[in-house]
């Protein structure tokens, strides 16, 4: 065991102070020791302090409110004490079922409630090629979801923390739960859930390049869950069943707040302020809402027949659209200001950067292009074109050409292919279409003929594009150049954010130093009140799901600033769990495609998956959590006996204690401490007992246990309480057949019924449903006694 | 940080007091040391064996303030002033001569390989301090504890039943 300082606690005080400055506490010792010993925590204590030696805290005493239990009572004391047996006999029954004679003479009662989980793939030993950090120590995923389970929940699984997806997602997007109503075929909740994040979903499940599926734990095993596929078979349903997601607010607030840029970050914050009830104006230069949805995005990626509908939606809801208006010259923002309560700038980031390249006027810029063939759907292209630049812009630059009618198409970026920008599968389809690409170059000039026309360019090896920092600094070798021929070259090599509209004193106020708007990317607040942004104008040119989720924030904290509390919406969270079979499919279905030669400038080239297919792409999500079983037998019957536990604290009922949260470490505070615990007097008459299935009948942990409390009055149950042990991350009230019980005379059949309503809502993993049927036999028999 | 409030701790085992100082210097006890190891390593009392140090095979167990318990699960740290009774402490100090209880092992064969034979006899041991004359299920149930995995669990039941027998007449 690695070297620990040690403390033995005087008094509880002592101990909580230490525990405060970080040590470990130690009752009995035997839980830690073993872990201590395995190194199976990610981190390892410097102190541990003991308890051990406060025998003010061991006693036994018979209370006028119940049966009171010091926390360093040994089990060993409590399964032998008269008064317990005399008392509440079934928790001498629990005590005894512990380990073994010789551990129960130093465990505690107390130890054994804040036992941690005895999950084999937690406890999984460090000396045996490194201990497992899984979800539950704070780590990804849980190893028994494909793996071994047969000793783990029936009851499905509990998120410890977000998983990697939605942690990966930057709207943070609850995927796991809104995959879960999918495969309970609630589409209604999926879609109320995934709103709660994004309102666009059919939108960014076109275009969004999905970091979500990066992070997705089936890539341990094969492909990544499609979460985009599946995302857009969800925004099909909310498109279809719109009217009910897009209503107009009950209640109007009286506010009224001004967007400008109707790109995703506007129409984001415009959707979540309207829906609170205020009035919303979005202001936009274009024509069209939308913004670079609308004029960045080719067609064939995201049909424009969609963003109208979706802004449609939007005006249905009552947001005004003051579009073609150039705010800064048609209208100021102190104009836009005095009739608003709040500003929202969404206003992105479109202007052209200067490279400072010999000849950069005769070049093009790609964003302009791709506006111009967005909204024309035509436009004479040259023969030879050149694409420079390595991310999404360019590939889109890039495809359109080719679809324009471009002889060739070549694309020179700094990068290496893996390094590029853009998504793999832009730069796999941009080759497919016979883009040319030249990766590992930069541009040196322009070259023209004597006429003063494009030629083509010199390009200069890049050597390296980042320092070690992961900061922009490409390294080039001058030596080694070429010429790509090209009679149009459009530069698609970024972008700059434009905040001249703001006016001078404005833009001063609200300017961050790299000449953007600064506000702060968890609130959408600038320097001055009433003025909000987010999006691209103030990180730069960026993912449209950041700016979604800046304009999300920035609603909320509209809403905050100006006393508007949004009604909550309210979705019951579906059970945690998982499709046994389906998730040990390796493969994901990909979207279908047109193929190559169908590929056209004006239609979508994916298509929607089909029912059945989405069906089984959302059926390999793993709805990653904790699946392990509570440990302790002494918490189940605690829960049954309706006890209550005080800490040096506060006093909490056994529920609240072993059941709100799946780790008692995040039940407990700093510093908290069980003392005692207090089991009330149950009435005469009452039946309770502990029973504990397991394969051995010493040492091992239960598989299946089961603490019941049946009070009997006249033949009948007046209250049952039955709780299941090891079947769930936390001790299982099996309230159906409580309630069922109630009032009942105990016959074959109300036994055999409550039996199976105690296993209700049970879902087996892979390997464990034969402890459904061994909780069933162990319910009833519980009732024949 | 390293640090230890107690500087010294002392341990009665078999009657005999052993002083340790708790440390990380050369010699001394480092504060996370379990009994076993302590017993074993430093005061050199190898009767009591380390099996699965883990608490579940009850070979390291040894009699503390009249408790059977497992020393493999118990840090050191924590038995300060604590009475200890381990195997080598049943036999007749003076005379080397072995417990009744110790002699019904060999009597009755309670053992095979013997490694797992300490911690049963222990284990027993605390059963006879409390009780006298346990019945068969009370030995069991004292024995749970205990793995042998030559399979003696029968005859260990056999020879500790032998020796409260042999207590019960000699009366």
């Amino acid at each position: 065991m690695k070297y620990l300082g040690f403390i033995q606690a005087e008094s509880v005080r002592q101990a909580s102070e230490e525990m405060q400055k970080g040590a470990v506490l130690s009752a009995g010792g035997t839980d830690l020791i073993g872990e201590l010993k395995d190194r199976v925590l990610p981190e390892h204590p410097e102190k541990v302090v003991s308890i051990k030696g406060l025998q003010e805290l061991a006693y036994i005493r018979e209370g006028s409110d119940g049966l009171h239990i010091g926390s360093n009572t040994t089990l060993r004391q409590i399964s032998d004490s008269p008064a317990v047996a005399a008392r509440a006999p079934a928790m001498a029954e629990a005590a005894y079922s512990v380990a073994t004679p010789n551990i129960r003479n130093t465990a505690t009662i107390g130890g054994n409630i804040c036992q941690d989980i005895r999950c084999w793939y937690y406890r999984y030993p460090d000396s045996l090629g490194g201990a497992l950090k899984c979800m539950r120590k704070g780590g990804v995923t849980c190893y028994a979801i494909r793996g071994e389970n047969r000793y783990h929940s029936i009851f499905g699984g509990e998120h410890i923390h977000s998983t990697p997806c939605s942690s990966a997602c930057p709207a943070g997007t609850d995927i796991p739960t809104y995959m879960a109503f999918l495969r309970a075929d609630d589409w209604d909740d999926a879609a109320k859930t995934i709103l709660q994040y994004n309102p666009m979903p059919m939108i960014t499940s076109r275009i969004c390049p999905h970091l979500c599926q990066d992070k997705c734990n089936q890539n341990l095993y094969g492909d990544t869950v499609n979460i985009h596929g599946v995302e857009r078979s969800l925004g099909d349903y909310i498109m279809e069943h719109a009217a009910d997601y897009y209503q107009p607010p009950q209640k109007e607030t009286g506010k009224t707040i001004a967007v400008i840029g109707a790109g995703p970050g506007g129409l984001t914050a415009a959707y979540y302020l309207r829906k609170a009830g205020n009035a919303v104006i979005v202001y936009d230069k274009m024509e069209k809402a939308g913004g670079v949805l609308r004029y960045g995005i080719p067609h064939y990626r995201l049909s424009k027949a969609l963003v109208d509908q979706y802004v449609e939606l939007l005006q249905g809801m009552g947001i005004r659209f003051q579009m073609g208006t150039t705010v800064g010259r048609d209208i100021t923002v102190d104009a836009i200001k005095e009739s608003a309560d709040a500003v929202y700038f969404g206003t992105g980031a479109w202007k052209q950067p200067v490279l400072g390249l010999e000849g950069e006027k005769l070049t093009e810029f790609g964003l302009d292009f791709l506006v111009e063939v967005n909204t024309y759907l035509q436009r004479a292209i040259g023969n030879d074109v050149l694409v420079c630049g390595g991310g999404s812009v360019a590939m889109d630059v890039a495809l359109t050409a080719k679809r324009l009618g471009a002889k060739t198409v070549r694309l020179a970026c700094l990068e290496q292919k893996n390094e590029m920008p853009a998504m793999i599968e832009e730069v796999i389809m941009a080759e497919e279409e016979g883009v040319k690409l030249y990766n590992g170059w930069g541009l040196s000039k322009v070259l023209t003929d004597a006429s003063g026309k494009v030629e083509g360019l010199e390009v200069m090896r890049c050597l390296s594009v980042r320092d070690p920092g992961g900061r922009f600094a490409p390294v080039y070798d001058m030596d080694e150049k070429q010429v790509l021929k090209a009679d149009c070259i459009i530069l698609a090599t970024g972008q700059s954010v434009d905040i001249s509209f703001l006016g001078e004193k404005l833009a001063d106020q609200l300017k961050s130093a790299r000449g953007l708007i600064d506000a702060d990317l968890g609130s959408g607040r600038t320097r001055r009140e009433g003025f909000y942004a987010g999006g691209d104008a103030v990180t730069g040119p960026n993912i449209a799901i950041r700016a979604i989720y800046a304009g999300r924030v920035s609603a909320d904290s509209i809403n905050q600033d100006l006393g508007v509390t949004p009604v909550p919406v309210t979705v019951e969270k579906p059970q945690v769990t998982f499709d046994i079979l389906q998730t040990k499919v390796d493969t994901a279905s990909g979207l279908p495609q047109r193929a190559v030669a169908e590929r056209t400038l004006a239609e979508e080239d994916h298509s929607s998956y089909d029912c059945k297919t989405a069906c089984s792409e959302y059926g390999r999500c793993m709805d990653c959590a904790c699946y392990a079983v509570n440990s302790s037998d002494i918490a189940n019957m605690l829960v049954a006996y309706g006890a209550t536990i005080k800490t040096n604290m506060r006093t909490l009922t056994a529920e609240e204690m072993f059941t709100r949260k799946t780790r008692i470490a995040d039940v407990l505070r700093r510093g908290e401490i069980v003392e005692e615990i207090v089991i009330p007097y149950h009435a005469e008459g009452t039946i309770a007992h502990y029973d504990k299935y397991r394969l051995r009948k010493s040492i091992d942990f239960a598989i299946v246990s089961v603490a019941s409390v049946y009070e009997m009055e006249d033949g009948k149950v007046k209250r049952a309480r039955i709780v299941l042990g090891a079947c769930a991350p936390v001790p299982h009230r099996a309230w159906r057949a409580e309630r069922f019980l109630e009032g009942k005379e105990l016959t074959p059949d109300v036994i055999e019924e409550a039996s199976q309503l105690a296993l209700y809502g049970a879902v087996p993993m892979a390997k464990n449903a034969y402890k459904i049927e061994i909780a069933k036999v162990m319910v009833a028999d519980s009732l024949k006694r | 940080m390293k640090q230890c409030t107690k500087q010294y701790i002392t341990l009665q085992v078999n009657g005999r007091t052993y002083s340790l100082t708790v440390g990380d210097g050369q010699n001394n006890m480092p504060p996370q040391e379990t009994l076993a190891h302590t017993l074993r390593d430093r005061l050199g009392l190898t009767g009591a064996k380390i099996g699965c140090d883990q608490g579940a095979c009850g070979c390291c167990t040894v009699i503390m303030n009249g408790r059977a318990i497992t020393s493999c699960m118990t840090f050191t740290c924590d038995c300060d002033g604590a009475e200890i009774t381990t195997i080598e402490g049943l036999a007749d100090a003076a005379t080397g001569r072995l417990s009744d209880l110790q002699q019904s092992f060999i009597d009755h064969a309670g053992y095979q390989c013997g490694f797992c034979t300490p911690g049963v006899i222990m284990s027993a041991e605390a059963l006879l301090r409390e009780k006298e004359q346990p019945t068969e299920e009370e030995v069991r149930e004292a024995l749970a504890g205990n793995y042998c995995r030559c399979g003696t669990h029968y005859t260990a039941v056999e020879a500790v039943m032998a020796c409260v027998e042999q207590r019960r007449s000699a009366k």
